[in-house]
């Protein structure tokens, strides 16, 4: 009956341990990195305002006015994105989005942020696109290329 | 006047009640499957109205969704599982229709994994409009219709969707 108990209480630290582990998972962007598509949208539509520099890194840029770089999850488009930024200013604004899934999903996000990060961008963002580019940015009716 | 008022209420429960039923989903167990009309990778135009007659599973799926692609396989399990009868008469269709926005990558996956059913697809991401007459919120997604055309099972994976395919053939 002991052996039993111990087991139990092990069997429960174990499992607190992966729950406290999957909560603090570490992602590359911080939650202030994170830009909501309705910000995004306004910027676009705003004919005075400073564009940041969008980049799909994901695959089909989608949106209106961003460039395609390809799903951050090849090397090679790693590669192409590392070219685009050698030749921008750190202090512009980037933003990279990808949405062909949610975000614990997403194969591309990660890699293309991570470079972004160490390539030292200050004001470099992440769309927050939870699940889709369709749900969150195509069905509200955001600007498309 | 008690009368009035009461008729009054009937007819706005029955004028929302008509207007809920008015937006209710389209891709729904027993209404017809919207017609899908799209490109093969050959670039000949495929119908889903072509297959009447036999029972389709509409695959919807990617080669960036990952969870679509490990899936391949075991839908080729059930294709080859419901083809295999004597009568040379398939009775069994996968009517693959990819959400991929280059067709390279498209490709690359109906190679990779053999896959011998039905491809389509028009290369427009999350923007083709058969995502939204389909109302797809994620993928994988799949609609599986009968001999007549009629949706039976939405999003059935596995041995559920065995066991769905096998009864629908067997009527």
């Amino acid at each position: 009956m002991k052996n039993f108990k111990q087991c139990m209480l092990l069997f429960s630290f174990i499992l607190l341990s992966i729950s406290v582990k999957a909560q603090t998972k570490v992602e590359p962007w911080t939650d202030a990195q994170l830009m909501p598509t309705s910000q995004l949208a306004a910027l676009i539509n705003d004919p005075k305002a400073d564009k940041p520099l969008i980049i799909n890194i994901g695959p089909q840029a989608v949106i209106k006015g961003s460039v395609d770089v390809g799903p951050g999850k090849e090397k090679e488009n790693i590669r192409k994105l590392e070219k685009m930024l050698s030749k921008e200013d750190k202090n512009r604004e980037v933003v990279l989005y990808c949405g062909c899934c949610p975000f614990d999903k997403c194969p591309n996000i990660r890699p293309a942020f991570s470079l972004i990060k160490e390539k030292g961008f200050a004001k470099a963002k992440l769309l927050n696109v939870p699940k889709n580019i369709k749900t969150d940015w195509i069905d509200p009716g955001y600007p498309v290329n | 006047m008690i009368l009035n008022v009461r008729k009054l209420c009937f007819s706005f429960v029955l004028l929302a009640n008509v207007n809920a039923l008015a937006q209710k989903a389209l891709i729904a167990v027993g209404n017809q499957a919207p017609e899908i009309a799209l490109a093969s990778v050959a670039g000949d135009t495929i119908t889903l109205a072509s297959q009447k007659g036999k029972v389709v599973l509409v695959d919807f799926w990617a080669s960036w969704c990952a969870p679509c692609v490990e899936e391949q396989p075991v839908l080729r399990t059930i294709y080859n599982q419901f083809n295999k009868s004597a009568s040379t008469e398939k009775r069994f269709e996968i009517f693959g229709v990819s959400l991929d926005s280059k067709k390279p990558a498209w490709e690359k996956i109906i190679r990779k994994y053999r896959i011998n059913w039905i491809q389509v697809s028009d290369l427009k991401f999350w923007r083709s409009p058969v995502a939204k007459t389909y109302e797809i919120e994620a993928l994988p997604f799949n609609v599986l219709v009968d001999k007549t055309g009629t949706i039976i099972g939405i999003n059935l994976h596995g041995k559920a969707l065995e066991e769905m395919i096998g009864a629908a053939l067997e009527k």
